[in-house]
């Protein structure tokens, strides 16, 4: 009975959005909020109870070689960071990985989506091969990656030598500035399949009599593409390259398997020191204010993120 | 096959219709669509081959011996051996890792599908109040850098003696789970038409009885959709499970694979055997339910 109430009311009505002002609300969607509640739970347990100790942690000395130590200190981890050589080398490292990442994973995830995009033979087996690296367990792949650029013995220097294109192995992991580039292929090999899938979803979305119209009306493909096509994914585009904006710079396993953050700290994004701060060299309190950084710097992004979201309607 | 491409991609009537049109064009433009198509599987090819590259040669690697491991170049081992695998199972931890990993996974699958489509269902049905808060809040959590959770959760569970436990990695990841699966679901049960349910709800059975006997059945890619998403992410998952466990006999795979560069250094023949072995699973789930996961991932990306 009941529920043949809900039925009119609220919870089934078709109307999108209706202003709920007034009190009867709350006991009408009782049924709403037990079902989240189990969710909640979980949330709550291991999402704002750790986040909200977590702010606490950024505004203290805290040691645990020294926890006699341990007191509030106000701004001084801040201020301590700001000031932090290591901490602009991780954010400009942080940077590159993104920029680089992101930008070459997208260009290659486009290519394959444009090339996925019609229907022939094979194109099932395609799409499925690329989605291996997105299924392989990553600690797998970078120790795979590990050992083919491994200097000496490792697969993709052997054969170069054996072409005769190199005389001396190349120290793809050894060296800073190669290791950067290496950690760049692997991050693209493992973000560009999430890519792919994306805009191939948004692609196959465009009605096919619209680029049909165009290309009677005279248009070549390139024109097709810079002036339809292009457009008419870009919502999608900006929002997964958001998201993996977002993703690659939280990445901790790739940068800590791959290279352990080495040589010289050349890899070492700003996930990886706050992580060594408070893991490794025991400043619970210090690692947790640049974790805080990081936090925050993702979530300015992950506001544009939502205002997109809401716009394209991908979601709501 | 070939032809259907074609008519996709010109309007055929159009061209071929005016008559005009000289044969010789006609080849030179049937040549040139013929290597446009030798170029796009090139393409195609290099791009798989990319994509495959890591987990082909630690395949190959795994059935190689040792000495063939440093000198054969090729991808096929030419003398197959199993040596790598046996150390793999005999000197190590590993299937108790395997199992680790397993209890862990499915425990994750799951109660993310429960406690999700209890959740996407309210969601779907209900506009109350805090809906989009608690909505967005879900999106957010996959924007929360780990390390930023894992600190203070890490005093927390020393505190209450849950770390180094498996459990704290089941909780951890059905949150980050549930994050997506809600959404997932929630976009699902939208496109269920209201109708289906209210002559449920008539008939008498209860809203809960409605969500497991008409809604759910009828949302199964989203499921299959949400289960192999949270079985890949808890099985792949690294950096909770570094943090979280100490003691090798509750490591889960991932962890266990990691300790391995340890113990094994560069014998790189039994590392990457055991590495097949773990991809093995998420392989064979993966390419049974590529289909429908694939049509899920992209309903759910395009419709609400």
């Amino acid at each position: 009975m009941q529920d043949t109430i809900h039925l009119e009311n609220s919870p089934l009505a078709p109307k999108p959005r209706r202003r709920r002002a007034r009190r009867g609300g709350y006991r009408k969607n009782l049924m709403a909020y037990g079902l989240i509640l189990p969710s909640l739970v979980f949330l709550m347990a291991i999402v704002v109870y750790p986040l909200s100790v977590g702010l606490l942690e950024g505004f203290r000395y805290h040691n645990r070689l020294q926890p006699w130590l341990t007191a509030f200190n106000g701004l001084d981890n801040y201020v301590q960071a700001w000031g932090d050589n290591q901490v602009w080398l991780a954010l400009r490292t942080s940077f590159v990985m993104v920029v680089g990442i992101v930008g070459v994973s997208y260009a290659l995830g486009l290519v394959s989506g444009l090339l996925l995009n019609h229907k022939f033979r094979l194109r099932g087996v395609y799409r499925a091969l690329m989605l291996v690296p997105w299924v392989v367990p990553p600690v797998v792949s970078y120790i795979s990656w590990q050992w083919m650029l491994n200097d000496q013995s490792g697969m993709v220097n052997q054969v170069l030598q054996q072409l005769g294109l190199i005389n001396q192995p190349i120290l793809w992991l050894a060296s800073s500035k190669l290791a950067m580039v290496s950690l760049i292929i692997v991050g693209v090999w493992s973000r560009f399949p999430f890519m792919m899938i994306t805009i191939l979803a948004a692609l196959s979305s465009i009605p096919d009599d619209v680029t049909e119209a165009a290309s009677i009306d005279g248009a070549n493909r390139w024109q097709i593409f810079r002036h339809i096509t292009f457009p008419m994914i870009l919502p999608v585009s900006v929002i997964a390259t958001l998201l993996q904006a977002i993703w690659t710079f939280n990445d901790f396993g790739l940068p800590f398997v791959l290279t352990g953050g080495g040589p010289a700290n050349s890899t070492t994004p700003l996930i990886l020191l706050s992580y060594k701060e408070a893991f490794q060299r025991f400043n619970i309190g210090y690692g947790t204010a640049l974790a805080i950084i990081s936090m925050v710097l993702m979530l300015a992004l992950g506001a544009v993120y939502l205002r997109m979201q809401r716009r394209e309607g991908v979601y709501e | 096959m070939a032809s259907s491409s074609a008519l996709r991609t010109e309007p055929p009537k159009a061209t071929a219709g005016t008559g005009s049109t000289s044969t010789a064009a006609f080849r030179r433009k049937r040549l040139r669509r013929g290597i446009g198509r030798v170029g796009t599987h090139v393409a195609l090819l290099a791009i798989s081959a990319f994509a495959l590259a890591p987990l082909a040669w630690a395949i190959s690697s795994a059935f190689k011996s040792d000495t063939e491991i440093m000198t054969n170049l090729s991808i096929i081992p030419s003398q197959p051996t199993l040596d790598h695998f046996r150390v793999v199972l005999r000197e190590s931890n590993f299937g108790r890792w395997f199992l680790n990993s397993l209890l862990v996974s499915l425990g994750t699958t799951v109660l993310a599908i429960l406690v999700g489509s209890l959740a996407g269902y309210a969601m779907s049905r209900w506009r109350f109040r805090g809906r989009g808060f608690y909505g967005n809040s879900l999106l957010v959590i996959q924007m929360f850098p780990g390390v930023m959770l894992a600190i203070p959760m890490f005093l927390l569970l020393t505190k209450f003696h849950l770390i180094d436990t498996l459990w704290a990695l089941l909780v951890t990841y059905l949150t980050f789970a549930l994050a997506f699966s809600v959404w997932m679901l929630k976009g699902y049960f939208d496109g269920i038409p209201r109708e289906i349910e209210e002559a449920a709800l008539i008939d008498g059975t209860g809203r809960l009885g409605a969500l497991r006997h008409v809604i759910m059945p009828l949302a199964g890619p989203g499921i299959v959709t949400v289960a192999v998403f949270s079985f890949l992410l808890s099985w792949n998952e690294f950096f909770f499970a570094y943090v979280f466990l100490a003691s090798p006999g509750k490591f889960t795979l991932s962890l266990g694979l990691y300790s391995f560069i340890q113990q094994f250094t560069t014998q790189w023949g039994n590392i990457m055997a055991a590495g097949v072995l773990a991809t093995l699973p998420v392989l064979v789930f993966f390419f049974l339910l590529q289909r429908s996961l694939t049509r899920g991932l992209v309903a759910g990306a395009t419709k609400g």
